[in-house]
């Protein structure tokens, strides 16, 4: 099958390009891939919760959940980042569980407002509660780990080392979406009656994406502070669930790679405004609001736009090989 | 056998009584239609049966157990499956998902088979359940197309559909003709049976009284959330209480 | 003693201002639909005129606290108009085209005012009422309840005594019905936002005299304003003006006690409760499927 000879040596080209880009870079742009690639999986993890139609405002809040954990377990119990990642992940997934309960009795309106107050609450406890949390000046000194003579701290090996982490998240999130339980998800998102007529345990299944969200959302906040080294509650606060907001609307949220290419694009833009200083958020603001005005469906539809507009046939929405 | 028994339930909204004390026992294998004028409770019952909503008081029992209170995924599992008023279906999906979702009690799978892709089997089979129920259905035709490219006719026999591949004892069928022209209507009447043929109990929500006369072999007829009169079609139709609650109502 | 009795009149004054904008956002999303998050940055707004226009240039008062809520209204209505009426099929666009209002705001008040440290208006009301020798309210404060009671009682009698007040309601209830009455629903949407902000802009008016003034201080009313909306019940404005009492006498006693940060996570705690037990608020009513 050509098309899938396609899909590999396309997906060999961009692996090469993955590998090779850190050398192409100077050092300031290497750190920004390294939160690139962290980003990724920050909007790749809060696809699967908005799979269900539930948007969420806590995802960023569960970001600092994994980071605060992960901070937690180097410094108190000088785990290494092997133990501090995956417990990242599960101390976020457990808090996820833990405030399925509560959240889950709402929806639409109400889920948004009700995930947003808890997820102010709990970032308000990192403030209020200098130990352990630190406080609003956070914490600082975790470190990435040390394998061999390999220095982590430089941000090419730590690079390669979230692609890894990254990847692999990624690909598990893929299967997820793409199995049994994916198509459920979508089922209780287009007609949760319907589904729930058919045995669907509609809350079983809001819950699960929430909890999956979370966990790979709180791994994202581990490898952030094993890089960064410190940890602040502004990190996670209403500004960066705002920008997870922005990534995965103009990238659209349709298909799996849509907020993957809001944040990359996004990204890029930013960084080419740069000079423009305080001005950015306006411009952020501005490019929020038209492409909810103009390109509803997010950039990644307008490779679909464009066929349609060469091939006048009404289209029948065949997805773009996977990028 | 009676495979479902409403005994004397009441449903109110607030100071309103939607159902009031009624009772009335469905056998296995029989094509019950439930009728009435508009607002006479026929679809608040149905919610009812299938746990869309709780009675205020009385009992629901299905195969001789309480389902009264249950949750509608649960009652589901049990074996007692609706189809909704108008057409509801899963529109983004094609043909073939949509029924794929309605297998759900064959083919749940846990997070850890889903991602090692270790329950391939049972997926498998799934999709086998999906071909013979498109099959049963005459819809194999259409199978990747989006279901909301579909026409009328063949959306409802796409509900209906979803409904068998959960493989149900029991299916209630709410307005399954509304809106058919005389030809989808015979169709569907066609296809119903081949449903009951199947080994299906079927109690069906209806106004198109030639479709529920020609259908059912027992008619309950509800007026004001009361029980207002059972019978065989011959004897509703010349029921005077009945006639009178018709002519009387808005039609 | 005297502690209880000045953080009881405190609370009243602050549920004064926590009613203003609170109501705005239930206006706002009654009647169309939309949760306004740049609601807070429109409060932020009419405190930055005061600052800019009065304290700066050396303007009256009151003309400004006027203009404030002329230029509020008028951010409000060019809202309305580009961004929530194109998208009000969809009330998760309208949501998030606020949030881009919400940064555009912030960089206009960051441009206006630079980045430095909060900004300070000196009350123009000098002097403190002072009663039985312990209680002291500062003139300022006490004219700030007094015009939020107005405006508040203004807004009462337009919604229930006016015709116009009526159709507004009317929408709230049901939009699509309102329509087939011959209810101008982009009429009423105008009339909506722009009471909304004009009370938003009116808050942050009168607040700027008592309250440190930057870009993000908006942050805090929003999440004021939301807590006030949820216990309240969404869509009720008696609910949310109730509502906004209690919860400004709450959480001034508990800032005495336990500090700013403790009242605010029992606030949000509060909110969750609510929403778990009676998502309809203390006052609203169970709309029936």
């Amino acid at each position: 099958m050509t098309g899938k000879t396609g899909k590999i040596i396309s997906g060999l080209v961009l692996l090469a390009a993955l590998l090779l880009l850190p050398h192409l870079l100077q050092y300031h742009h290497q750190d920004l891939l390294i939160f690139l690639t962290i980003n990724v999986l920050v909007v790749a993890s809060y696809r699967i919760v908005t799979l269900t139609g539930e948007w969420s405002l806590i995802h960023a809040v569960m970001m600092g959940v994994g980071g605060y954990t992960a901070t937690l377990a180097f410094k108190q119990f000088e785990l290494g980042m092997w133990f501090t990642l995956p417990l990242a992940g599960i101390v976020a997934a457990a808090i996820a569980a833990l405030l399925c309960f509560p959240l889950f009795r709402m929806t639409q309106f109400y889920f948004l407002i009700g995930s947003f107050a808890a997820g102010e609450a709990i970032r308000l406890c990192w403030i209020q509660f200098v130990n352990p949390f630190g406080g609003t000046g956070g914490l600082s000194g975790v470190e990435p780990p040390l394998i061999g003579n390999i220095d982590f701290l430089e941000p090419v090996p730590y690079y390669y080392l979230t692609l890894v982490v990254v990847g692999m998240c990624l690909f598990i999130l893929h299967r997820i979406e793409k199995s049994r339980i994916g198509l459920i998800l979508h089922s209780v998102h287009w007609n949760s009656p319907l589904a729930e007529s058919v045995g669907v345990d509609t809350w079983r299944y809001r819950a699960l994406a929430f909890i999956i969200g979370s966990f790979f959302v709180g791994v994202a906040g581990g490898l952030k502070v094993h890089y960064l080294g410190t940890i602040t509650p502004n990190q996670f606060g209403v500004g960066f669930m705002v920008f997870i907001l922005i990534w995965v609307i103009v990238g659209g949220y349709n298909r799996f790679y849509g907020p993957v290419i809001g944040v990359v694009v996004l990204t890029l833009f930013d960084e080419s405004i740069r000079s423009l200083e305080e001005l950015r958020p306006a411009i952020y603001g501005a490019v929020l609001i038209a492409s909810i005005l103009f390109l509803p469906q997010g950039l990644e539809s307008i490779p679909t736009r464009i066929r349609r507009l060469f091939s006048r046939k009404p289209e029948n929405d065949s997805s773009p090989s996977n990028k | 056998m009676t495979i479902l028994k409403i005994d004397r339930v009441t449903k109110q909204f607030g100071g309103l009584t939607a159902l009031d004390q009624v009772s009335f026992a469905v056998e296995a294998g029989e094509i019950r239609g439930l009728i009435g004028p508009n607002g006479a409770g026929k679809s608040t019952m149905f919610k009812n049966i299938a746990g869309f909503y709780a009675p205020t008081s009385g009992d629901i029992l299905y195969q001789g157990q309480s389902i009264c209170g249950q949750k509608p995924h649960s009652i589901a599992e049990l074996g007692i499956v609706r189809t909704f008023q108008e057409t509801t279906l899963f529109q983004e999906l094609t043909v073939f998902e949509n029924v794929l979702v309605g297998c759900h009690k064959r083919a749940r799978s846990n997070l850890f088979n889903a991602i090692f892709r270790l329950d391939r089997e049972r997926q498998q089979m799934a999709a086998d359940k999906v071909i013979e129920v498109l099959e049963f259905m005459g819809l194999s035709d259409r199978r990747e197309q989006l279901a909301s490219e579909l026409p009328l006719g063949s959306q409802r026999a796409l509900a209906i559909s979803v409904a068998l591949a959960s493989e149900p004892s029991l299916l209630l069928m709410d307005e399954p003709f509304a809106g058919m022209n005389p030809e989808e209507t015979n169709h569907m009447m066609d296809l119903t049976r081949k449903v009951r043929e199947s080994g299906i109990t079927i109690v069906l929500v209806e106004h198109d009284m030639k479709a529920v006369m020609g259908l059912c072999n027992y008619l309950t007829v509800l007026n004001f959330g009361k029980l207002l009169a059972e019978g065989t079609p011959d004897e509703i139709r010349n029921n005077d209480r009945v006639i009178e609650a018709y002519l009387g109502g808005a039609k | 003693m005297e502690l209880v009795i000045q953080s009881i009149i405190n609370g009243l004054i602050q549920g004064g201002f926590f009613a203003l904008f609170a109501v705005g956002l239930v206006l706002i999303f009654g009647v169309m639909g939309v949760v306004n998050f740049a609601h807070g940055e429109l409060v932020m707004i009419g405190a930055y005129t005061i600052w800019l226009v009065h304290a700066q240039y050396g303007f009256p008062y009151l003309p400004t606290l006027l203009l404030a809520i002329v230029l509020v209204m008028g951010i409000g209505l060019l809202m309305e108009r580009f961004l929530f009426r194109p998208t009000r099929s969809d009330p998760l666009a309208g949501l998030i085209c606020s949030i881009g209002v919400l940064f555009i705001l912030q960089v206009v008040a960051t441009l206006i005012g630079g980045d430095g440290p909060s900004k300070q208006v000196p009350p123009p009301l000098d002097g403190t009422l002072v009663v039985l020798e312990f209680i002291r309210i500062p003139y300022q404060r006490l004219f700030g309840l007094g015009v939020s009671a107005l405006a508040l009682l203004t807004l009462w009698y337009f919604l229930t005594r006016t015709r116009l007040g009526w159709a507004l309601r009317a929408v709230a209830l049901d939009r699509e019905a309102a329509a087939l009455q011959g209810i101008n629903i982009n009429v009423i949407s105008f009339i909506a936002i722009g009471v909304g902000a004009g009370l938003a802009g009116l808050a942050g008016g009168l607040m700027a005299p008592l309250t440190n003034i930057n870009p993000h201080m908006g942050h805090n009313v929003i999440i004021t304003a939301f807590i006030v909306t949820i216990v309240g019940g969404v869509g009720s404005l008696s609910g949310a003006v109730y509502a906004a009492i209690i919860y400004a006498l709450f959480h001034t006693f508990v800032t005495v006690y336990l500090g700013g940060t403790v009242a605010t996570i029992c606030g949000l705690i509060l909110m969750v409760l609510v929403l778990i037990v009676r998502p309809t608020g203390i006052m609203g009513v169970r709309v029936s499927e």
